[in-house]
């Protein structure tokens, strides 16, 4: 647990002074206060996309090897996947309302795209509640969480494929079009959140360790059967 | 409102949300322990 709490306090720090670039990074010419929106909207969403990445890893990992714990990491990192990303959409309407003059189009590939990417995990954290049994619900949840994850790129290149509403990459293998100093301030946001996510995804998998430790000492045959009540039966 | 103290609760909202989250991690681990 020492070590979840370690790295809770880097990512705080680290995400004190990604705030701190935020906030004195230039502005862009049109979009005003509005530009320090990008150093939480892009990074959050990366995190969405890393963790539904993880997700799927410890999903194929779990159906190779039958490992409860790569089970509990596709979980933990689903979860965290989810809030981050609807946390970036909530960031992204909020941008969109101020610069598109509109929070939301259903007509716009990138957005809709996101939306079925969250609903999808959304499902997939559903159906591991509706399954009691552990590796029933460890194998079919890995099914669907290897099979989710090509929403991933879906939704990275829907701004490539279908040119709707949401601008295209600003960060391509060719270079970038953003000034410098934004650039360094968004990759350390970037770096900031992902270590946000290390300690977010440790924190969950140990909380999943012992409660799964929890559920198999307390379910011992003798405290879940009763004795026979065979006083009752003789009365009758 | 202006433009700035937007961004200001947009920014509060994500550190907010990560926040609570953390903390529904701490209380889940007293329980589990």
């Amino acid at each position: 647990m020492r070590r979840v709490q370690i790295m809770l306090l880097i990512a705080a720090l680290a995400l004190a002074f990604g705030a701190y670039l935020a906030f004195t990074a230039p502005h862009d010419a049109l979009q005003g206060e509005f530009t320090a929106m990008l150093y939480i909207h892009v990074p959050t969403l990366w995190l969405a996309f890393l963790a539904f990445g993880i997700t799927a890893l410890g999903s194929i990992m779990y159906l190779i090897g039958k490992k409860a714990r790569w089970d509990r990491a596709a979980e933990a990192s689903a979860e965290i996947g989810v809030l981050f990303a609807v946390v970036g959409v909530f960031t992204g309407m909020v941008w969109g309302q101020a610069v598109w003059g509109q929070a939301w189009d259903w007509g716009d590939a990138r957005l809709a795209t996101t939306a079925v990417m969250i609903f999808v995990y959304i499902g997939y954290l559903a159906l591991r509640k509706a399954i009691p049994d552990p590796e029933v619900r460890a194998r079919r949840s890995a099914i669907l969480g290897t099979i989710a994850v090509i929403q991933v790129p879906l939704v990275y290149f829907s701004v490539n494929l279908f040119r709707t509403l949401h601008q295209t990459q600003s960060i391509r293998p060719d270079g970038s079009t953003m000034d410098s100093e934004m650039l360094v301030a968004l990759l350390v946001n970037v770096v900031a959140f992902t270590i946000l996510y290390a300690a977010l995804f440790m924190g969950r998998t140990y909380v999943a360790r012992l409660e799964a430790a929890g559920v198999t000492q307390r379910a011992p045959a003798a405290d879940s059967v009763s004795s026979p009540r065979l006083k009752e039966i003789e009365d009758v | 409102m202006s433009d700035a103290f937007v961004v200001f609760v947009s920014y509060a909202v994500v550190y907010g949300s990560t926040l609570g989250y953390a903390a529904y991690l701490h209380f889940r681990r007293k329980r589990a322990q």
